[in-house]
């Protein structure tokens, strides 16, 4: 019995959510936007106890603001890549509750992406609109200057041990790229934040991630140790990409409303405040140094 | 080698003993599961007995009689949550304990299919388990049902009341583990894996108290790692696996190298022995760990009241096809020109056949038991492939433009000439009846991927079907020769588990949802039923009061839903479901009346 009344409980808990993703009619009607952020993933988004804190919920905040409407969050549990956070939070909904939000941040905002093939030659993301790029991110190097004066290029790290998070490009390249040569100096930990740790105790002399969450995790260290590296990354496919947003497909007009809140933050200079507060390094996408 | 007279009258000796002992609340003693795949009464273990053979002596259903079996009673597991059922039934005093997707667990009464209680596990927000949320059974120990969920926990429930005994946290789900497989129960212990193909997971191999799930030993599955043995509630180190770290992987890779153990083990008590299989390596491109990469996609024998590993078989050494070696480890023993061979058999992802010395792992022979392997191009004397090179997958290094990688199509594809689904050993016709696939995937590193809002390096596939009118193949296999004495083929690829019975009988489920019998020796369809949904489950037979019972669940689901390409087309039409079928025969074929 009282199995049955958590299971009613947990029917409750999903119904806060939608079982489709709705138009902005629906949206401004209903008094309420479902926004998908990834959880645990500072400097973008956490939970702290009771409060959601980082970049991507204040987007969220300024978005729903300005449509006049009460925010609700949906914690995304990350798949394997992108292409499954897209099909469990927007179009689809995940086969244990089946719930999506009405729109997704931190969606790549690449054209080779949004217009990918499947397997047999259809669209991928035709399902989905992918819109509003707000930010261009990159990868970076933060290292501790008492183990190396500098890093010029990446052939010191065939010398000098370096950190990267498992299964990321950095962890792929520092293995992989040339010939294999900084294989045995690259230490692999479950996420960047253990990879500072692992800076902080010496276990390596380097630590190379993802730009935001370095720059981020930078500035709660001695930062006259600890200094961000201005060297380039030879051989990685992808040095820079831009983020932006998901909605359905069905619902383009959801998609502008959210694109103008966006945009309007990235022109007036409050983006780069966002990014600022939580001492992210902060580049705007050339979709709009285009157009200035 | 099996005396068919003596277990009709154990059986019958069993029948006196439960008619003077009433049926009520016997427990289930090491001794019922030592000798499950003797006794026709009950099912008390995942396999039909700990060596896996899946084999029954009951024979009342034969190749003369199954054309009369019909059913006696259907069970729907209800509610919305219909997906992949690939439970096995067990059966103890007459009541049926079973699980159901979303990590539910049942007790039926076996006669009538009423239910007796149901358990719904309280599942988190956010868990992510990889293929389907599916459950492979339970364990039965003294009156206690114990289960693994979507969360990674332990679960012992009162067989009775279904009520919560104790419960164990084994891992993190929010690591990305979880439990799907059946657990084991050998001298008291209870015994599980864990499924979690993520990276930076290391495979572990865990036993428990069963009557109050205190941890008793826990065994690393990845070269490197530290062994440890509980005594008196204090951890003791129990020695490194594979005595050191670093040997067979670059760098420090090791710390994180997958290999996990997710579809359980079976036990050989002949040789006092468990046999896990191990899953893939991390991470998933091989170029990035040159090195056999111990103990990943391998099987490993472990001392079962100390978790040390006493011999290991790889199979595939150095994956890059995702081939987990997590096959079930089936003991038989063969004659061979007078003298009896100790044997264990297991079917690999990677589309060979492997009958191992199970008393020190030595290799004795292998061989294909699919048509098409192309990533190695034979076993040498040892039985470590021959790889051929071509057809591994790319190395990331080689795309520094950001095009897309080199293809390469590789057979079997990595869903395994057989994946999850257990085969079954006949000791009357000394075959095994294998659940094969035919399939092929195009793979290829995919550089326009992202991961978490960063750039990522995908993998790309694609699985295909090497032909027009089949995927699955059930073949009935020599385990001395290497010979397919018969096959079945089947449109839809095959992932439910197989039965064979000393009625020369040999039972599987389809994903088109029949529950089919062919002839042992010549293969021929003798019956097939359509439950109504796909079949991903493991079919069991027993006897009460004197007449023979075969039960199976029916539900569509599993990981072949859930991968795209032509397969998918194959499988789409399918309905999903989630019932136990029973069946048997009219009266008349009552052994009471002969």
């Amino acid at each position: 019995m009282l199995n049955r009344c958590k299971y009613l409980l947990i029917l409750f808990c999903a119904c806060c959510f939608n079982i489709e993703a709705r138009s902005l009619d629906d949206i401004l009607e209903s008094q309420y936007i479902v926004i998908a952020v990834y959880d645990d993933y500072a400097p973008f988004s956490e939970r702290k106890g009771d409060v959601a804190t980082g970049i991507d919920i204040d987007i969220a905040q300024k978005i729903a603001l300005s449509l006049g409407v009460e925010l609700r969050l949906k914690w995304m549990t990350a798949g394997e890549t992108t292409d499954d956070d897209l099909r469990n939070h927007i179009w689809k909904g995940h086969y244990l509750d089946r719930t999506v939000a009405d729109v997704m941040l931190r969606v790549p905002y690449d054209r080779a992406y949004s217009q990918k093939r499947d397997d047999v030659g259809l669209l991928a993301h035709e399902l989905v609109h992918m819109f509003g790029p707000y930010h261009t991110e990159s990868w970076q190097i933060v290292f501790n200057q008492e183990r190396l004066p500098d890093v010029a290029t990446m052939a010191l790290f065939q010398y000098h041990k370096i950190g990267a998070e498992i299964d990321s490009i950095p962890h792929f390249y520092l293995t992989s790229a040339f010939r294999g040569g900084l294989r045995e100096q690259t230490r692999q930990y479950d996420n960047l934040v253990l990879a500072i740790k692992g800076m902080k105790d010496t276990e390596v002399d380097a630590v190379m991630g993802l730009r935001s969450q370095i720059s981020y995790l930078h500035s709660q260290l001695d930062t006259q140790q600890y200094r961000l590296a201005e060297n380039a990354f030879p051989l990685i496919g992808k040095q820079k990409w831009d983020i932006g947003m998901a909605v359905k497909t069905d619902y383009r007009a959801l998609g502008y409303a959210v694109g103008d809140v966006v945009s309007a933050l990235v022109r007036n200079g409050e983006m780069q405040k966002i990014f600022k507060k939580y001492a992210a390094i902060y580049e705007k996408p050339t979709y709009y140094q285009e157009i200035e | 080698m099996f005396n068919k007279d003596k277990v009709k009258v154990l059986s019958l000796s069993m029948l006196v003993t439960l008619a003077c002992a009433g049926t009520a609340n016997a427990k289930v003693t090491d001794k019922d599961i030592l000798n499950d795949h003797l006794s026709t009464d009950e099912v008390v273990t995942n396999g039909m007995g700990l060596q896996g053979q899946r084999f029954s002596p009951l024979s009342t259903i034969n190749t003369q009689t199954i054309e009369d079996i019909r059913p006696v009673w259907s069970f729907s597991l209800g509610g919305e949550k219909q997906r992949g059922q690939e439970s096995q039934p067990m059966i103890k005093d007459g009541v049926m304990y079973i699980t159901g997707s979303y990590s539910r667990v049942y007790a039926i009464d076996a006669k009538t299919g009423d239910e007796l209680w149901q358990y719904e596990a309280r599942l988190p927000d956010g868990i992510m388990p990889c293929c389907d949320v599916i459950n492979r059974g339970v364990a039965l120990y003294g009156d206690l049902v114990i289960f693994g969920t979507l969360d990674a926990k332990l679960v012992a429930l009162n067989k009775d009341t279904g009520k919560v005994v104790w419960k164990k946290k084994v891992e993190d789900y929010k690591a990305g583990y979880s439990i799907s497989a059946a657990p084991i129960v050998v001298k008291g212990k209870v015994i599980t894996g864990i499924a979690g193909g993520e990276f930076g997971v290391v495979g572990k191999v865990r036993a428990y108290d069963a009557e109050n799930g205190k941890l008793v030993w826990e065994r690393p599955t990845v070269e490197g790692h530290m062994g440890y043995i509980y005594v008196d509630g204090k951890k003791i180190e129990n020695g490194i696996s594979g005595g050191a770290p670093g040997q067979t992987w670059p760098a420090d890779l090791w710390k994180s190298g997958g290999a996990a153990p997710w579809l359980g083990g079976t036990y050989d008590p002949e040789t006092d022995s468990l046999f896990f299989g191990t899953g893939n390596p991390a991470p998933w491109n091989s170029h990035l760990r040159p090195g056999d990469n111990y103990f990943s996609s391998s099987r490993l024998a472990i001392d079962p009241d100390t978790g040390k590993i006493k011999w290991h078989f790889q199979t595939t050494p150095h994956d890059g096809w995702d081939y987990d070696g997590v096959n079930e480890v089936i003991s038989f023993n063969y004659d061979d020109q007078g003298k009896t061979v100790r044997a264990a058999a297991t079917a690999d992802r990677n589309g060979y056949f492997y009958v191992l010395n199970r008393e020190n792992g030595d290799f004795i022979r292998g061989f294909p038991f699919v048509d098409k392997i192309t990533w190695a191009e034979g076993l040498d004397e040892n039985g470590r492939p021959i790889y051929a090179p071509a057809n591994r997958p790319g190395n990331p290094a080689d795309m520094a433009d950001g095009k897309k990688g080199k293809t390469v199509v590789t057979a079997p594809s990595f869903l395994g000439g057989k994946n999850w689904m257990p085969m079954a050993y006949s000791q009357d016709t000394g075959l095994f009846y294998v659940p094969s696939n035919e399939w092929e995937m195009s793979i290829w590193n995919e550089p326009t991927a992202y991961k978490k809002g960063a750039a990522y390096l995908g993998a790309g596939f694609t699985i295909k079907s090497i032909n027009d009118d089949y995927i699955g193949v059930l073949k009935a296999i020599d385990p001395k020769t290497g010979e397919t004495v018969w096959s079945y083929k089947n449109y839809a690829p095959l992932w439910g588990g197989v039965l064979a019975t000393a009625g020369n009988l040999v039972f599987t489920g389809n994903p088109e949802g029949y529950l089919m019998a062919f002839d042992a020796k010549t293969g021929e369809m003798l019956y097939k039923f359509n439950t109504g949904s796909g079949i991903v489950g493991s079919p069991v037979t027993w006897e009460m009061d004197g007449e023979q019972y075969i039960s199976v669940l029916s539900g569509w689901g599993g990981a072949v839903p859930l991968w795209g390409g032509d397969v998918a087309k194959r499988v789409k039409h399918l309905n999903q479901g989630g019932s136990v079928w029973t069946f048997k025969l009219p009266k008349k074929y009552d052994l009471a009346s002969n």
